[in-house]
C-alpha cells in the first residue's frame, strides 16, 4: 500500500469509528466498543507501518481547503521524522488505553459513548500530528481540546467533573487565543501556513519574537505550564484511562509537539527562548513541590506531568530538539504506564488515596506494582530506564551556554521528582499502620478480591506489561529517534551525568528514610513544616487567586454590563417610550370633542393661509 | 430550463403558499402545514438549482429579470443574484423549510400563523434578490411587518411588550433608511433606483457619501442587531415562537447586514471607508458586550439572543474591514450564524414545548434524560463557540484574519472575546445539559424521527460547510473580489 | 348684471351656511349649512365661467359633480344622523363629545 493510503486509513479509521459508535451503535455498547477497538488497532498498525517504511525525504499529500488572503490553505498529510514517531506513539498508546478501558469501564452505563469519544480524541490527535499546515494544526488542536472536554466531563452528572471540564476548556482557550493571533500574524507576514515552508523562512527579529511568544502562549495553555497549569490537576475528574491518555501522548503533548514542530522559528527568537526557559524551569520546580504532599495518586501523577512537560520545554528551549522530543516520547510511555497502574489500584480498592491503597494491600497486585515501580523509576530518571536517558540529555543541553540557574532548577526539580515518586511507591508497597501518615479517605471495607473477580484481567495487564517493556527499552532507541529527526545523538560523558544521577539517588534515599524503611514515620520532611505543607497542598494558592481575581473580575464585568443592559439600554428605550406616551396624553387635552370648534379653527387657519398666499401672489 | 424565471418562482412560492393558506378553511390545519412545507421544499430545491447553475467564474449579477413597474419614477422590478445572494437565498430556503417542520405540532390559529410566515419569507426572498433599491425597500418592509402579529399572538414572556419594542425599533430604522434611500435617488439625478447604476463610481461626491452613509448603516444596522441599538433583538427572540425565532435570528437579522453590504457599502464606498473605523469599534464592543451579558442570563433564549448580538458583531466587524477576506467571512458568518441560531432555537423550542420552562437553573443533567434532543443543543453550542469542524469557525477565521490586518487592536480584542464566548456557552451546558439530574423532568420524551428531521438537516449543513468551506468561500468571493482594492486603501 | 353681484350673492350664501355649521346645535341644520356652502361655490364657478368667457362645459361638469357629491353626502350624513339619534336619543351636536382626548 502506498504511504498516503496508509495515512488515510490511519486518520479515517477513528473518525468512522466515532460516528459509528456514537450514532449507529447508540444502544449497543458491545458493538461500539468493538468498532472503536478495531479502529484503534487499524490506526496503530498503519502508524507503525508508516514509521517502519519511512523515507529520508518528507512526504507531503495535500488538498486545498479554503481560499484566504489570496492563497489556498491546505489540509493533508505530512510524513517526516517528527510526525512519524509521534503518530506511532499516539496510536500505540491509544490502543493500549482502549484495551485497558475494556475492563476499566466494563460496567459503566455510558461505555459506548466513552469509547466513541476515545476514538474522536485519537482522530483529532493524529490529524494534529500529521498536519502539513498550521491551519490544520490549529483546527485539530482545538478539536483535541474539545474531545478532552467531553472525556474529562464524561461523568456529566458529577458537578466537579463538569466544572473541571469547563475549566480545562476555558484555560486552554486562553492559550488558544494567543496561538490564533500568532497564526494570523504568521500568515500575514509569510502568506503561507505550510509548515515546511514556514520553518525555512527567515524573519525580522521583532516580528518573530512577537509571533513565537504568541505561539508559546498557546503552548502554555495546552501543555499546562505556569501560569495556566491549574486545569490539569482538576482534569483528574475524568475516568483514569482518560487521564492516562491526556497526560501521555495527547492533549498536553500537543503543546510540546507544536514547539518541536516549529523549532526553527523559535530558534530565531532569542527573547522568547529565554522566556520559555524561565517559565519551563519555574513550572518544573513549582509543580514538583505540589506533588510532594499530594495524597491522591492521580494528583501526584498530574503534578509530575506538569513538571515533566516543563522539562521537555526546557530541553527544546535550550536548543536541543532531540532532547525535548526524546523526553516527550519516553514520558508518553512511562506516564501512560503509571496512570494505568494507578487506575488498576483505584478500580480495585475504590480509593484514590495512596496511603489507603497501601494499607488495603496494594502490593498484592503484583503485575501492577511491578509496573508502578518500573514506571516510577523511569520517571525519577534512574538508569537505565527510559526517563534517565532523555532527562540526562535535557540537563546536558542546559549545561551549554545557558545561565547556571536553569541547570540548578532542573536538578532541583529532578531531585524532587525522585523523592515524590518513591514516596508514592513506598507508601503503596510498604504500608505501615502505625505511622503518622493518615489517609484522607479509607478504602471501602470489603473483600476486594471476590468483588472484582469478574472478567479476565488480560485487558488490564497486557497494556501494562507492554508499556513496562517500553519504559525499560525505549531509552536505548535514542539513536534511531535522533536519526529520524535528522539530529545527531549527543552522548553525554559520565562526568556530565554524575550530578543528575546523584540528585536522583539522593531523592530516592531521602524517600526511603522518610517512607520506606520499616521504622519510617511516613511523614515527609515537607509535611513536618505545616506552613509549607499547606502552601504546597493548596498549589501555592494560585487556584484561589485566579478564582478571586479573574473569575471574579469577569463576573463583575458581566454583572455590570448586565445591569447596564437592563437599566441602561432597556430602561432607556422604555423611558423614551413612556415619555412619548406622556407627551401624547398631554397633547390630547387639546382635543375638546367640540365638533364646531374644530371646524371653526380649521376654517380660520385656512382663511389665514389663503390670505397669506393671496397677498404673496399679488406682491 | 435556462429561460425559466427561476428567481421569480422562488419569490412566488411563499406568496402562493400564503394565498392558498388564506383561502383554505380554518380547520384544514394538516393541509396548511403540508402546503407550506411543500413551498419550503420548492424554494430549497430551486435555491440548490440556482447555486448549481450560477457561474462562479463569470461572477457578477446573473439570471437577471427586468420588468418596469412604475416607469415614471424609474422603478423596475429587477431581480438577479450574485454570489452573496445565492448564499443567502439558500439560507432562507433552509430556514423556511426547517422552520415549518419545527412548528409541525402547532395547534393555535394554524392558518393565520402560516399565512404571516409565508408573507415574511416572501419579503425576505424579495430583499435578497432585488436589484432595484425601491423594490428592495418594499420587500424589506414586507418582511419586517409580520413580526408584530407573529410575536404578539403566538409568543410567550411579555409578548405584546416585545412585539411593540421590536416594531418600534425597526420602524426607527426604516425612518432613517427611507430618507437615506430617497437621497440616493434624488442626488443621483432622479432617473433610476437600479443598484448597479447607482453603484458606479462618480455617481455621488465624497461629501455626499459621507453624509448619507450613516443613515443607511444605522438604519440597516438596527435590524442587524448593531450595538448600541440591539436591545430589541434579545427581547424579540425570547418572546417569539420557535419558528419565528428561527426566521428572525436566522434570516431577518441578515437582511440588515445584507442591506449594509449591498446598499450602504455597495453604493457609497467612500462613505464606508470614512466611517469604517467608527463602526468597527461599535461592532467590536458588540462582540464582547454580547458575550458578557449572555454570561449572566438565566433564560435559554436570552442567552441565545445575546449570543446573536455577539455573533452579528463579528459580521459587522467583517463588513467594516472592507477587505475581501473580511467581507467573505462576514457573509459566511451570516450563513453559519443563521443556520446555527435556527438550530439553537429549534432545539430549545423542542424542550420548551414540553416543559414550558426555559430557566436554565431549573434544569440539570438533561443529557441523561433526553440525549438526542439535547445533543442538538450541544452541537449548536459547539458551533457557537467557533469550534473547528463547524461552519462558523471558518467564518470567524476569515473575519479575524482581515480584522487583524486592518484594525489590529480591535481584531485582538474580538479574538479575546472568544474566551468569554466559551465561558457563557459552557455555563449553559454545565448548568442545564450536564450536572446532577433534576428528576422533575424524567417525563420528557425524545423527538420522533420525523420531528428530528429539521434539526438533523441544520446540523448536516453546519458540518458540511465546516469540512468543505471552500465551496462556500468560492461562491461568496465571486461577488466580493471588488473589495480587495477598497480594503487595501485603508 | 356684473360679476360682483354674483360674487356678493355667493358670499352671502356661503356666510349663512358657515354660520349654520358653526353655530347651530341641530345636526340637520348643520347639514343644510353645508349644502348652502356647496351651492355658493357652484354659483362662483358658473359666474366666473360666464364672465371670463371660458369653455362653458368646464363649469357645468364641475357643478354637476358637486351636485352629485352633495346628494351622496346628504344621503350618508342623514344615515349617520339617524344612527346617532338612535344611540343618543338626540341630534344635538353638543351631546356628542367622543373625540375628546
Amino acid at each position: 500500500m502506498s504511504h498516503s493510503t496508509l495515512g488515510l486509513i490511519c486518520l479515517l479509521a477513528p473518525l468512522t469509528a466515532f460516528f459509528t459508535a456514537l450514532v449507529g451503535f447508540r444502544n449497543n455498547h458491545r458493538a461500539a466498543m468493538a468498532t472503536v477497538l478495531l479502529s484503534g488497532l487499524a490506526s496503530a498498525l498503519c502508524a507503525l507501518l508508516l514509521l517502519a517504511q519511512h523515507s529520508p525525504q518528507p512526504e507531503l499529500v495535500t488538498r486545498s481547503w479554503i481560499h484566504a488572503g489570496g492563497v489556498d490553505i491546505y489540509f493533508g498529510l505530512l510524513l517526516d521524522g517528527k510526525t512519524l514517531i509521534m503518530g506511532a506513539v499516539v496510536a500505540v498508546i491509544t490502543l493500549c488505553i482502549q484495551t485497558y478501558s475494556l475492563n476499566y469501564m466494563a460496567t459503566d452505563p455510558g461505555r459506548g459513548r466513552f469509547f466513541a469519544f476515545l476514538a474522536l480524541f485519537e482522530w483529532a490527535m493524529l490529524c494534529f500530528v500529521y498536519s502539513p499546515s498550521l491551519m490544520q494544526t490549529f483546527v485539530f488542536w482545538e478539536l483535541v481540546g474539545l474531545a478532552s472536554f467531553f472525556l474529562i466531563g464524561f461523568w456529566y452528572s458529577k458537578p466537579s467533573a463538569v466544572a473541571a471540564a469547563k475549566k480545562a476548556f476555558i484555560m486552554t482557550r486562553i492559550g488558544d487565543v494567543g496561538l490564533f493571533i500568532g497564526l494570523i500574524l504568521l500568515f500575514q507576514s509569510t502568506h503561507t501556513l505550510d509548515i515546511l515552508r514556514l520553518n525555512a523562512t527567515h524573519f525580522e527579529t521583532t516580528r518573530i519574537e512577537l509571533i513565537t511568544l504568541l505561539l508559546f502562549v498557546g503552548i502554555v495553555g495546552k501543555s499546562a505550564q505556569f501560569p495556566l497549569h491549574t486545569w490539569l490537576p482538576d482534569a483528574m475528574e475524568g475516568p483514569t484511562p482518560v487521564s492516562a491518555l491526556l497526560h501521555s501522548a495527547t492533549m498536553v503533548a500537543a503543546g510540546v509537539f507544536l514547539f518541536a514542530r516549529f523549532h526553527n522559528l523559535f530558534m530565531q527568537a532569542e527573547l522568547t527562548l529565554t522566556i520559555v526557559l524561565c517559565i519551563a524551569t519555574f513550572t518544573a520546580v513549582l509543580s514538583s513541590t505540589m506533588a510532594m504532599v499530594a495524597k491522591d495518586m492521580k494528583r501526584v501523577l498530574a503534578y509530575s506531568s506538569i513538571s515533566q512537560l516543563g522539562f521537555m520545554l526546557m530541553g527544546l528551549g535550550a536548543g536541543s530538539l532531540f532532547a525535548g522530543y526524546f523526553h516527550l516520547v519516553t514520558h508518553a510511555v512511562f506516564k501512560a504506564l503509571l496512570f494505568l497502574c494507578a487506575g488498576a489500584y483505584i478500580h480495585h480498592y475504590e480509593t484514590n488515596d495512596i496511603i489507603a491503597i497501601g494499607r488495603a494491600g496494594g502490593r498484592k497486585l503484583r503485575i501492577v506494582t511491578a509496573g508502578l515501580v518500573i514506571g516510577g523509576a523511569a520517571l525519577a530518571g534512574l538508569p537505565p530506564l527510559a526517563g534517565f536517558f532523555s532527562k540526562e540529555l535535557i540537563i546536558g543541553s542546559l549545561g551549554h551556554g545557558h545561565p547556571r540557574i536553569f541547570v540548578i532548577g532542573a536538578l532541583l526539580a529532578s531531585f524532587m521528582t525522585a523523592y515524590y515518586t518513591f514516596r508514592m511507591i513506598f507508601l503503596v508497597t510498604r504500608p505501615n499502620a502505625d505511622s503518622e501518615a493518615s489517609p484522607d479517605q479509607e478504602a471501602p471495607d470489603h473483600e476486594a478480591d471476590d468483588h472484582h473477580a469478574e472478567g479476565s484481567l488480560l485487558p488490564t495487564h497486557a497494556p501494562i506489561v507492554l508499556l513496562t517493556l517500553g519504559a525499560i527499552g525505549l531509552g536505548f532507541l535514542g539513536d534511531s529517534i535522533a536519526r529520524l529527526l535528522g539530529q545527531s545523538a549527543h552522548h553525554p560523558a559520565l562526568a556530565e551525568m554524575a550530578p543528575a544521577i546523584g540528585v536522583a539517588c539522593f531523592g530516592v534515599l531521602l524517600a526511603w528514610l522518610d517512607f520506606g524503611r520499616s521504622a519510617a514515620a511516613q511523614n515527609g520532611f515537607v509535611s513536618r513544616m505545616p506552613a509549607v505543607r499547606r502552601l504546597f497542598e493548596q498549589g501555592w494558592y494560585l487556584d484561589a487567586l485566579y478564582k478571586k481575581l479573574f473569575v471574579g473580575l469577569a463576573q463583575a464585568i458581566a454583572g455590570l454590563l448586565f445591569g447596564l443592559e437592563n437599566r441602561g439600554f432597556d430602561g432607556g428605550a422604555d423611558g423614551i417610550a413612556s415619555g412619548t406616551r406622556a407627551a401624547g396624553r398631554t397633547a390630547a387635552k387639546a382635543q375638546t370633542g367640540r365638533l364646531q370648534l374644530y371646524i371653526g379653527t380649521s376654517i380660520l387657519l385656512f382663511a389665514a393661509a389663503a390670505l397669506y398666499i393671496g397677498l404673496g401672489a399679488s406682491r | 430550463m435556462s429561460d425559466m424565471p427561476i428567481l421569480s418562482i422562488i419569490l412566488l412560492a411563499p406568496l402562493v403558499a400564503f394565498l392558498i393558506t388564506v383561502v383554505l378553511p380554518e380547520a384544514q390545519t394538516q393541509l396548511i402545514k403540508i402546503i407550506n412545507a411543500v413551498a419550503g421544499l420548492t424554494t430549497l430545491v430551486l435555491a440548490l438549482v440556482v447555486w448549481a447553475s450560477y457561474d462562479k467564474d463569470l461572477g457578477g449579477y446573473q439570471m437577471i429579470e427586468d420588468v418596469p413597474w412604475v416607469p415614471d419614477f424609474g422603478i423596475h422590478y429587477t431581480v438577479a443574484v450574485d454570489g452573496i445572494s445565492v448564499v443567502l437565498t439558500m439560507l432562507t430556503a433552509i430556514v423556511f423549510l426547517t422552520g415549518v417542520l419545527s412548528m409541525w405540532t402547532l395547534e393555535k390559529r394554524v392558518k393565520e400563523y402560516f399565512a404571516f410566515m409565508g408573507l415574511l419569507v416572501f419579503g425576505v426572498f424579495g430583499v435578497f434578490i432585488s436589484l432595484d433599491i425601491f423594490v428592495f425597500f418594499f420587500f424589506y418592509e414586507v418582511a419586517v411587518l409580520p413580526m408584530y402579529p407573529l410575536i404578539a399572538i403566538w409568543g410567550s414572556t411579555r409578548k405584546e411588550y416585545s412585539a411593540m419594542k421590536l416594531t418600534i425599533f425597526l420602524m426607527v430604522g426604516s425612518a432613517l433608511l427611507f430618507p437615506g434611500l430617497i437621497a440616493l435617488f434624488v442626488e443621483s439625478g432622479g432617473h433610476t433606483w437600479n443598484l448597479v447604476a447607482l453603484s458606479q463610481a462618480g455617481t455621488f461626491s465624497e461629501s455626499t457619501q459621507i453624509f448619507i452613509y450613516p443613515f443607511l448603516y444605522i438604519g440597516f444596522g438596527i435590524l442587524a442587531g448593531m450595538w448600541p441599538f440591539h436591545s430589541w433583538s434579545p427581547t424579540g427572540h425570547v418572546a417569539a415562537p420557535t419558528a419565528v425565532s428561527m426566521l428572525h435570528a436566522g434570516v431577518l437579522m441578515k437582511l440588515g447586514a445584507f442591506g449594509i453590504l449591498r446598499i450602504a457599502i455597495g453604493v457609497l464606498p467612500l462613505g464606508a471607508a470614512y466611517w469604517a473605523p467608527t463602526f468597527a469599534v461599535l461592532a467590536t464592543i458588540g462582540i464582547v458586550y454580547g458575550a458578557f451579558v449572555a454570561m449572566r442570563q438565566t433564560d435559554f433564549k436570552y442567552v441565545i439572543g445575546f449570543s446573536s448580538v455577539s455573533h452579528m458583531g463579528i459580521v459587522l466587524l467583517g463588513l467594516n474591514t472592507l477587505g475581501v477576506d473580511g467581507v467573505n467571512g462576514a457573509v459566511f458568518q451570516m450563513f453559519a450564524h443563521g443556520i446555527m441560531t435556527a438550530l439553537f432555537f429549534s432545539a430549545v423550542g423542542f424542550i420548551y414545548d414540553q416543559t414550558h420552562d426555559r430557566d436554565i437553573r431549573h434544569f440539570g443533567g438533561l443529557v441523561g434524560q433526553i440525549p438526542v434532543a439535547t445533543s442538538f443543543f450541544i452541537l449548536a453550542a459547539l458551533c457557537g463557540m467557533g469550534v473547528p469542524g463547524f461552519a462558523s469557525f471558518w467564518a470567524e477565521l476569515l473575519v479575524f484574519i482581515e480584522a487583524i490586518r486592518v484594525f489590529p487592536v480591535l481584531g485582538m480584542v474580538a479574538i479575546v472575546g472568544l474566551v468569554f464566548t466559551a465561558a457563557y456557552v459552557l455555563r449553559v451546558l454545565g448548568l442545564a445539559i450536564f450536572g446532577p439530574k433534576n428528576s422533575d423532568w424524567d417525563e420528557l420524551v425524545e423527538p420522533t424521527p420525523f420531528l428530528s428531521i429539521p434539526r438533523i438537516m441544520l446540523i448536516a449543513v453546519l458540518l458540511f460547510f465546516g469540512f468543505v468551506p471552500s465551496l462556500m468561500v468560492d461562491m461568496i468571493s465571486s461577488a466580493t473580489h471588488i473589495f480587495s482594492a477598497a480594503g487595501a486603501s485603508l | 348684471m356684473t360679476l360682483e353681484a354674483y360674487l356678493l350673492l355667493a358670499l352671502l350664501l356661503f356666510s349663512m351656511g358657515l354660520y349654520a355649521v358653526l353655530a347651530r346645535h341641530n345636526l340637520i341644520a348643520i347639514l343644510i349649512g353645508v349644502e348652502l356652502m356647496l351651492n355658493a361655490a357652484n354659483i362662483n364657478f358658473l359666474a366666473f365661467n360666464y364672465f371670463l368667457h371660458l369653455d362653458p362645459a368646464m363649469a357645468q361638469i364641475i357643478v354637476l359633480f358637486v351636485i352629485g357629491l352633495a346628494a351622496a353626502e346628504a344621503a350618508i350624513a342623514l344615515a349617520i344622523i339617524l344612527k346617532l339619534y338612535r344611540k343618543h336619543q338626540s341630534i344635538d351636536v353638543d351631546a356628542m363629545r367622543e373625540l375628546r382626548g
